[in-house]
């Protein structure tokens, strides 16, 4: 006889947020979010007319088109979009550590016509092996940090930079922490800390609270000329001094 | 006695406690702002908190005019040595204020590149939390560094340069229980020693 506290079935619960992997681009199309500006179909052919192979690839995610450019063109490519089609605002650029085998990097420039109402993502990839990229400030000036923050994160060299110095960690840093093997709490002793005293040297220690070390709050003044001969000769007021 | 002194328009009391009266209502904070905490700490200082209430209104951009720090914001590994030079260069007697989490501990901010609270390299006299603080907070921050200056034995402290200063110790109050003992130490009450 069946007991009605019979444990039932469990049931597989829907994770609704999880992403689904379907072949149906529908749902890319059907994006509420999407907007005219980022469609783009016109341009992605037109590049495709003239430079060829060098658009390795083109795909639309979520109504946005991308394309692929082959890493030597992406100069001329840019060069072209910005004089010919009237792209003439670079958005943003950054880098995506993909961390596969074979090019591992991803360089993506999100560019933007103001007077078309346009925009288009263009991407390059740089192998491991091969870390260099070519810059993109002769194009847009507005590259120029952007690209330094490229270098400090990732470690890629961009070549004919003007000034390609790290933009947010400290010269002497021997890490690109934006890369998928750097640790998320750092290296210790890769950043130091301001001594705890004027004798000491830079604290390595990352964490030297944690570890006891209680910063002064003044260090003590060079001591002044010799007053004992004077004080001695001074009555003592205070006899604990004794 | 006392009511003859008040008469004749005179009282005693200790140059300590004149010079604390002094120092702990004319504070001038260094604004070490760095995140949106600052944009609290703005709040602090503007008319509807009016901190000038307690005297510590003009904040002090350089570091040789002001004697208390609020560091309002987290602090990166670059920035610390920036803070640490701007508060080598204030003139003693000086306090900090961790304000916010992320200066008390690094907050929300646990990674490579954040110092994991202030007090790793300042000597942090009152920590205040939130994220970011009320401007109250601040301005009860304020209050018990008053009150911790209104503490202080600092004439007594003064010496001679290259002297050793003597430790002094704090003023706390005595608790007696009422068979005259001190049952209940001040270590005890607090916890600490």
């Amino acid at each position: 006889m069946p007991s009605e506290q019979q444990p039932t079935q469990p049931k597989t619960l829907p994770f609704l947020f999880t992403p689904v992997v379907s072949s149906d681009e529908s749902a890319e199309r059907e994006n509420p979010h999407v907007k005219s500006t980022t469609i783009v179909p016109d341009v992605v052919s037109g590049l495709k007319e003239r430079f060829g192979e060098a658009v390795r690839a083109a795909s639309v995610y979520a109504g946005e088109h991308t394309v692929l450019i082959a890493r030597d063109r992406l100069v001329e490519v840019c060069t072209y979009l910005k004089d010919e089609l009237g792209f003439n605002f670079l958005s943003d650029l950054g880098g995506i550590d993909r961390f596969t085998d074979e090019e591992r990097y991803e360089i993506f420039y999100n560019l933007v016509s103001i007077e078309n109402e346009q925009r288009l993502r263009v991407k390059i990839r740089i192998d491991e092996s091969d870390l260099e990229a070519p810059t993109l400030t002769d194009v847009f000036r507005a590259a120029d940090w952007n690209e330094r923050e490229c270098y400090d994160m990732f470690g890629i060299r961009f070549v004919g930079h003007p000034d390609l110095r790290r933009m947010y960690m400290p010269e002497d840093f021997e890490y690109h922490p934006l890369r998928k093997e750097f640790p998320l709490l750092g290296i210790p002793g890769s950043l130091p800390l301001p001594p705890q005293s004027p004798e000491a040297g830079l604290t390595m220690d990352p964490f030297p609270a944690a570890h006891g070390s209680k910063p002064v709050k003044s260090f003590d003044e060079e001591p002044g000329e010799d007053l004992s001969e004077i004080r001695s000769e001074m009555p003592s007021e205070r006899p604990d001094d004794k | 006695m006392e009511s003859d002194a008040f008469n004749q328009g005179y009282l005693t009391t200790r140059v300590d406690v004149v010079v604390n009266w002094a120092r702990s209502n004319s504070l001038m904070p260094m604004p070490m702002g760095l995140a949106c905490c600052a944009i609290e700490m703005m709040a602090f200082a503007s008319p509807k908190y009016d901190v000038a209430r307690f005297g510590s209104e003009a904040m002090r951009f350089s570091p040789r005019q002001a004697d208390l720090m609020i560091v309002a914001g987290w602090v990166s590994y670059k920035m610390a040595h920036a803070i640490r030079r701007v508060w080598d260069q204030m003139a003693d007697p000086k306090w900090v204020i961790a304000m916010g989490a992320c200066a008390s501990s690094g907050g929300m901010h646990r990674c490579y590149g954040v110092v994991q609270g202030c007090d790793n390299f300042l000597p942090v006299d009152v920590y205040i939390p939130g994220c970011p603080p009320r401007p109250e907070a601040v301005i009860h921050a304020l209050m018990d560094i008053q009150e911790k200056i209104r503490n202080e034995y600092s004439i007594a402290r003064d010496g001679a340069v290259g002297e050793k200063h003597r430790s002094i110790e704090p003023v706390r109050p005595k608790i007696i229980t009422p068979d005259g003992d001190a049952a209940i130490t001040p270590d005890r009450l607090y916890g600490q020693k």
